[in-house]
Protein backbone atom coordinates (compact mmCIF):
# COMPACT_ATOMS: atom_id res chain seq x y z
CA UNK A 1 0.00 0.00 0.00
CA UNK A 2 2.82 2.41 0.91
CA UNK A 3 4.62 1.48 -2.31
CA UNK A 4 1.45 2.27 -4.28
CA UNK A 5 1.11 5.57 -2.45
CA UNK A 6 4.68 6.53 -3.34
CA UNK A 7 4.69 5.30 -6.94
CA UNK A 8 1.06 6.21 -7.81
CA UNK A 9 1.14 3.98 -10.92
CA UNK A 10 4.11 5.81 -12.38
CA UNK A 11 2.76 9.32 -11.67
CA UNK A 12 4.36 9.57 -8.21
CA UNK A 13 7.23 11.80 -9.32
CA UNK A 14 4.79 14.35 -10.80
CA UNK A 15 2.26 14.26 -7.95
CA UNK A 16 4.77 14.31 -5.08
CA UNK A 17 6.93 17.01 -6.68
CA UNK A 18 3.83 19.22 -7.15
CA UNK A 19 2.76 18.84 -3.52
CA UNK A 20 6.32 19.22 -2.26
CA UNK A 21 6.94 22.42 -4.23
CA UNK A 22 3.61 23.89 -3.12
CA UNK A 23 4.08 23.23 0.58
CA UNK A 24 7.79 24.06 0.64
CA UNK A 25 7.11 27.42 -0.99
CA UNK A 26 4.16 28.06 1.36
CA UNK A 27 6.27 27.06 4.38
CA UNK A 28 9.18 29.29 3.36
CA UNK A 29 6.81 32.21 2.72
CA UNK A 30 5.16 31.72 6.13
CA UNK A 31 8.57 31.62 7.84
CA UNK A 32 9.74 34.78 6.06
CA UNK A 33 6.52 36.69 6.81
CA UNK A 34 6.57 35.67 10.47
CA UNK A 35 10.26 36.59 10.82
CA UNK A 36 9.64 40.03 9.30
CA UNK A 37 6.69 40.62 11.65
CA UNK A 38 8.73 39.60 14.71
CA UNK A 39 11.61 41.82 13.58
CA UNK A 40 9.30 44.83 13.23
CA UNK A 41 7.71 44.12 16.64
CA UNK A 42 11.14 43.85 18.24
CA UNK A 43 12.45 47.05 16.60
CA UNK A 44 9.27 48.94 17.51
CA UNK A 45 9.40 47.81 21.15
CA UNK A 46 13.10 48.72 21.30
CA UNK A 47 12.41 52.20 19.93
CA UNK A 48 9.68 52.77 22.54
CA UNK A 49 12.02 51.65 25.31
CA UNK A 50 14.73 54.01 24.13
CA UNK A 51 12.39 57.04 24.26
CA UNK A 52 12.63 59.51 27.14
CA UNK A 53 10.16 58.87 29.97
CA UNK A 54 7.93 61.73 28.88
CA UNK A 55 7.81 60.70 25.22
CA UNK A 56 7.35 57.06 26.18
CA UNK A 57 4.33 57.96 28.34
CA UNK A 58 2.90 60.02 25.50
CA UNK A 59 3.40 57.23 22.96
CA UNK A 60 1.84 54.57 25.18
CA UNK A 61 -1.12 56.78 26.10
CA UNK A 62 -1.84 57.74 22.52
CA UNK A 63 -1.35 54.37 20.91
CA UNK A 64 -3.01 51.18 22.08
CA UNK A 65 -0.96 49.30 19.50
CA UNK A 66 2.31 50.62 20.92
CA UNK A 67 1.45 49.40 24.43
CA UNK A 68 0.29 46.04 23.05
CA UNK A 69 3.47 45.46 21.07
CA UNK A 70 5.59 46.51 24.05
CA UNK A 71 3.76 44.19 26.45
CA UNK A 72 3.89 41.21 24.06
CA UNK A 73 7.60 41.89 23.48
CA UNK A 74 8.21 41.98 27.24
CA UNK A 75 6.47 38.60 27.57
CA UNK A 76 8.76 36.98 24.99
CA UNK A 77 12.04 38.13 26.59
CA UNK B 1 -19.52 50.21 13.43
CA UNK B 2 -16.85 52.52 12.00
CA UNK B 3 -14.85 52.07 15.22
CA UNK B 4 -14.02 48.58 13.98
CA UNK B 5 -11.89 50.03 11.18
CA UNK B 6 -9.61 51.96 13.54
CA UNK B 7 -6.17 50.40 13.45
CA UNK B 8 -6.12 49.61 17.18
CA UNK B 9 -9.41 47.65 16.94
CA UNK B 10 -8.27 45.93 13.77
CA UNK B 11 -4.98 45.09 15.51
CA UNK B 12 -6.88 43.31 18.33
CA UNK B 13 -8.95 41.32 15.84
CA UNK B 14 -5.90 40.44 13.76
CA UNK B 15 -4.16 38.97 16.82
CA UNK B 16 -7.24 36.90 17.73
CA UNK B 17 -7.70 35.67 14.16
CA UNK B 18 -4.02 34.70 13.78
CA UNK B 19 -4.25 32.63 16.97
CA UNK B 20 -7.51 30.99 15.84
CA UNK B 21 -6.22 30.07 12.37
CA UNK B 22 -2.96 28.75 13.82
CA UNK B 23 -4.93 26.49 16.17
CA UNK B 24 -7.03 24.78 13.46
CA UNK B 25 -4.76 25.01 10.42
CA UNK B 26 -2.58 21.89 10.77
CA UNK B 27 -5.48 19.57 11.58
CA UNK B 28 -7.37 20.77 8.50
CA UNK B 29 -4.22 20.53 6.39
CA UNK B 30 -3.66 16.91 7.42
CA UNK B 31 -7.29 16.00 6.65
CA UNK B 32 -7.21 17.69 3.24
CA UNK B 33 -3.86 16.08 2.35
CA UNK B 34 -5.20 12.64 3.31
CA UNK B 35 -8.19 13.12 1.02
CA UNK B 36 -6.10 14.54 -1.82
CA UNK B 37 -3.36 11.90 -1.74
CA UNK B 38 -5.07 8.76 -0.38
CA UNK B 39 -8.87 8.73 -0.22
CA UNK B 40 -9.86 10.45 -3.47
CA UNK B 41 -10.12 8.11 -6.47
CA UNK B 42 -7.81 8.23 -9.52
CA UNK B 43 -9.28 9.63 -12.74
CA UNK B 44 -10.46 7.06 -15.35
CA UNK B 45 -8.36 8.77 -18.03
CA UNK B 46 -5.53 10.60 -16.25
CA UNK B 47 -5.01 8.08 -13.46
CA UNK B 48 -3.26 9.29 -10.30
CA UNK B 49 -1.81 12.37 -12.03
CA UNK B 50 -5.21 14.01 -11.45
CA UNK B 51 -4.16 14.49 -7.79
CA UNK B 52 -2.05 17.47 -8.93
CA UNK B 53 -5.42 19.19 -9.44
CA UNK B 54 -5.79 19.51 -5.65
CA UNK B 55 -2.94 22.02 -5.49
CA UNK B 56 -3.05 23.41 -9.03
CA UNK B 57 -6.71 24.46 -9.22
CA UNK B 58 -7.01 26.18 -5.78
CA UNK B 59 -3.71 28.01 -6.48
CA UNK B 60 -5.10 29.30 -9.78
CA UNK B 61 -8.36 30.40 -8.15
CA UNK B 62 -6.45 32.25 -5.41
CA UNK B 63 -4.09 33.87 -7.95
CA UNK B 64 -7.04 35.14 -10.02
CA UNK B 65 -9.22 36.18 -7.07
CA UNK B 66 -6.32 38.03 -5.39
CA UNK B 67 -5.62 40.06 -8.51
CA UNK B 68 -9.30 40.92 -9.02
CA UNK B 69 -9.52 42.06 -5.40
CA UNK B 70 -6.21 43.93 -5.66
CA UNK B 71 -7.23 45.74 -8.86
CA UNK B 72 -10.65 46.78 -7.50
CA UNK B 73 -9.02 47.93 -4.23
CA UNK B 74 -6.39 49.90 -6.20
CA UNK B 75 -9.07 51.71 -8.18
CA UNK B 76 -11.13 52.44 -5.03
CA UNK B 77 -8.01 53.55 -3.16
CA UNK B 78 -7.08 55.89 -6.01
CA UNK B 79 -10.58 57.43 -6.15
CA UNK B 80 -11.47 57.61 -2.44
CA UNK B 81 -7.93 57.78 -0.94
CA UNK B 82 -8.67 55.12 1.68
CA UNK B 83 -5.45 54.46 3.61
CA UNK B 84 -6.38 50.94 4.76
CA UNK B 85 -6.88 49.83 1.16
CA UNK B 86 -3.27 50.74 0.40
CA UNK B 87 -2.14 48.45 3.21
CA UNK B 88 -4.41 45.69 1.90
CA UNK B 89 -2.96 46.02 -1.62
CA UNK B 90 0.62 45.84 -0.32
CA UNK B 91 -0.22 42.79 1.81
CA UNK B 92 -2.17 40.85 -0.80
CA UNK B 93 0.11 41.24 -3.86
CA UNK B 94 2.91 38.86 -2.72
CA UNK B 95 0.32 36.19 -1.78
CA UNK B 96 -1.29 36.44 -5.23
CA UNK B 97 2.10 36.25 -6.95
CA UNK B 98 3.13 33.19 -4.96
CA UNK B 99 -0.07 31.27 -5.81
CA UNK B 100 0.08 32.31 -9.48
CA UNK B 101 3.63 30.94 -9.64
CA UNK B 102 2.57 27.73 -7.85
CA UNK B 103 -0.27 27.38 -10.34
CA UNK B 104 2.11 27.80 -13.31
CA UNK B 105 4.72 25.37 -11.92
CA UNK B 106 2.25 22.64 -10.84
CA UNK B 107 0.39 23.09 -14.14
CA UNK B 108 3.66 22.55 -15.97
CA UNK B 109 4.37 19.40 -13.97
CA UNK B 110 0.83 18.14 -14.68
CA UNK B 111 1.30 18.96 -18.38
CA UNK B 112 4.25 16.53 -18.74
CA UNK B 113 2.25 13.27 -18.21
CA UNK B 114 -0.99 14.55 -19.81
CA UNK B 115 0.20 16.63 -22.79
CA UNK B 116 3.72 15.22 -23.11
CA UNK B 117 5.35 18.62 -22.53
CA UNK B 118 6.03 20.97 -19.61
CA UNK B 119 5.15 24.13 -21.52
CA UNK B 120 3.28 25.33 -24.58
CA UNK B 121 2.59 28.94 -25.50
CA UNK B 122 -1.17 28.46 -25.51
CA UNK B 123 -3.66 31.12 -24.43
CA UNK B 124 -4.28 29.91 -20.85
CA UNK B 125 -0.63 29.36 -19.93
CA UNK B 126 0.55 32.58 -21.54
CA UNK B 127 -2.19 34.68 -19.93
CA UNK B 128 -1.32 33.19 -16.51
CA UNK B 129 2.33 34.13 -17.09
CA UNK B 130 1.21 37.68 -17.95
CA UNK B 131 -0.76 37.76 -14.66
CA UNK B 132 2.43 36.86 -12.76
CA UNK B 133 4.23 39.71 -14.57
CA UNK B 134 1.51 42.18 -13.51
CA UNK B 135 1.96 41.07 -9.90
CA UNK B 136 5.74 41.51 -10.16
CA UNK B 137 5.34 45.03 -11.62
CA UNK B 138 2.90 46.08 -8.85
CA UNK B 139 5.16 44.71 -6.08
CA UNK B 140 8.20 46.41 -7.66
CA UNK B 141 6.33 49.75 -7.85
CA UNK B 142 5.51 49.67 -4.13
CA UNK B 143 9.03 48.57 -3.26
CA UNK B 144 11.10 50.96 -5.37
CA UNK B 145 8.97 54.10 -5.66
CA UNK B 146 9.31 55.85 -2.30
CA UNK B 147 6.73 58.57 -2.99
CA UNK B 148 3.59 56.69 -1.80
CA UNK B 149 1.15 58.90 -3.70
CA UNK B 150 3.01 58.35 -6.95
CA UNK B 151 3.38 54.60 -6.30
CA UNK B 152 -0.37 54.26 -5.68
CA UNK B 153 -1.23 56.20 -8.80
CA UNK B 154 1.03 54.08 -11.04
CA UNK B 155 0.01 50.77 -9.45
CA UNK B 156 -3.70 51.66 -9.84
CA UNK B 157 -3.17 52.21 -13.56
CA UNK B 158 -1.19 48.97 -13.92
CA UNK B 159 -3.79 47.04 -11.89
CA UNK B 160 -6.64 48.43 -14.02
CA UNK B 161 -4.85 47.32 -17.18
CA UNK B 162 -4.15 43.93 -15.57
CA UNK B 163 -7.82 43.51 -14.73
CA UNK B 164 -8.50 43.10 -18.47
CA UNK B 165 -6.36 39.95 -18.34
CA UNK B 166 -8.68 38.23 -15.81
CA UNK B 167 -11.60 37.47 -18.19
CA UNK B 168 -9.01 36.59 -20.85
CA UNK B 169 -7.57 33.91 -18.52
CA UNK B 170 -11.05 32.68 -17.59
CA UNK B 171 -12.41 32.39 -21.14
CA UNK B 172 -9.15 31.62 -22.97
CA UNK B 173 -10.03 27.92 -23.07
CA UNK B 174 -13.35 28.72 -24.77
CA UNK B 175 -12.24 31.53 -27.11
CA UNK B 176 -9.16 29.78 -28.49
CA UNK B 177 -8.16 26.21 -29.22
CA UNK B 178 -5.88 25.32 -26.29
CA UNK B 179 -4.24 22.25 -24.81
CA UNK B 180 -5.66 23.27 -21.43
CA UNK B 181 -9.00 21.63 -20.66
CA UNK B 182 -12.15 23.77 -20.17
CA UNK B 183 -13.37 24.48 -16.62
CA UNK B 184 -15.02 21.51 -14.87
CA UNK B 185 -16.39 23.61 -12.01
CA UNK B 186 -18.77 26.43 -12.80
CA UNK B 187 -20.51 28.80 -10.40
CA UNK B 188 -23.32 29.20 -12.91
CA UNK B 189 -23.85 26.04 -14.93
CA UNK B 190 -23.24 22.32 -14.61
CA UNK B 191 -20.22 21.13 -12.64
CA UNK B 192 -18.83 18.08 -14.42
CA UNK B 193 -16.53 16.86 -11.66
CA UNK B 194 -17.62 13.93 -9.45
CA UNK B 195 -18.37 14.69 -5.80
CA UNK B 196 -15.63 12.25 -4.66
CA UNK B 197 -13.11 14.65 -6.26
CA UNK B 198 -15.01 17.90 -5.73
CA UNK B 199 -15.11 17.52 -1.94
CA UNK B 200 -11.30 17.13 -1.46
CA UNK B 201 -10.76 19.95 -3.95
CA UNK B 202 -13.00 22.34 -2.01
CA UNK B 203 -11.43 21.22 1.26
CA UNK B 204 -7.92 21.95 -0.05
CA UNK B 205 -9.17 25.30 -1.36
CA UNK B 206 -10.51 26.13 2.10
CA UNK B 207 -7.18 25.19 3.73
CA UNK B 208 -5.22 27.34 1.27
CA UNK B 209 -7.65 30.23 1.84
CA UNK B 210 -6.98 29.91 5.58
CA UNK B 211 -3.25 29.97 4.83
CA UNK B 212 -3.72 33.13 2.71
CA UNK B 213 -5.71 34.74 5.52
CA UNK B 214 -2.92 33.92 7.97
CA UNK B 215 -0.22 35.41 5.75
CA UNK B 216 -2.39 38.40 4.90
CA UNK B 217 -3.07 39.15 8.59
CA UNK B 218 0.62 38.88 9.49
CA UNK B 219 1.59 41.17 6.60
CA UNK B 220 -1.17 43.64 7.48
CA UNK B 221 -0.03 43.67 11.11
CA UNK B 222 3.55 44.32 9.92
CA UNK B 223 2.32 47.27 7.84
CA UNK B 224 0.42 48.76 10.82
CA UNK B 225 3.54 48.47 13.02
CA UNK B 226 5.62 50.05 10.23
CA UNK B 227 3.27 53.08 10.20
CA UNK B 228 3.31 53.31 14.00
CA UNK B 229 7.10 53.15 13.92
CA UNK B 230 7.15 56.08 11.48
CA UNK B 231 4.80 58.03 13.77
CA UNK B 232 7.06 57.35 16.74
CA UNK B 233 9.88 59.21 15.02
CA UNK B 234 7.69 62.32 14.81
CA UNK B 235 7.35 62.53 18.62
Amino acid sequence: MIKNLILMNGYGIFVWSSFLITFLVCGAFYYKTRRTLKKYEKDFAKEIKELSAEKKKLALENSEIASKVLSSFNKTI
Amino acid sequence: MLNFFYNSNLFNWIEKLIKFINSIFFVLLLISLSFALIFSPPDYLQGDSVRIMYVHVPSSWIGLASFTFLAISSILSFIFKIKNLKLIIKSIAPIGLMFTCISIVTGSIWGRPTWGTFWVWDARLTSMLILALFYIIIIAIHKYIYDEEKANKISSIIASVGLINIPIIKYSVEWWSTLHQPASIKIMGNTTIHSSMLMPLLLMFFVLILYCALIFLMKYKTEIIRIKKKNLKRL
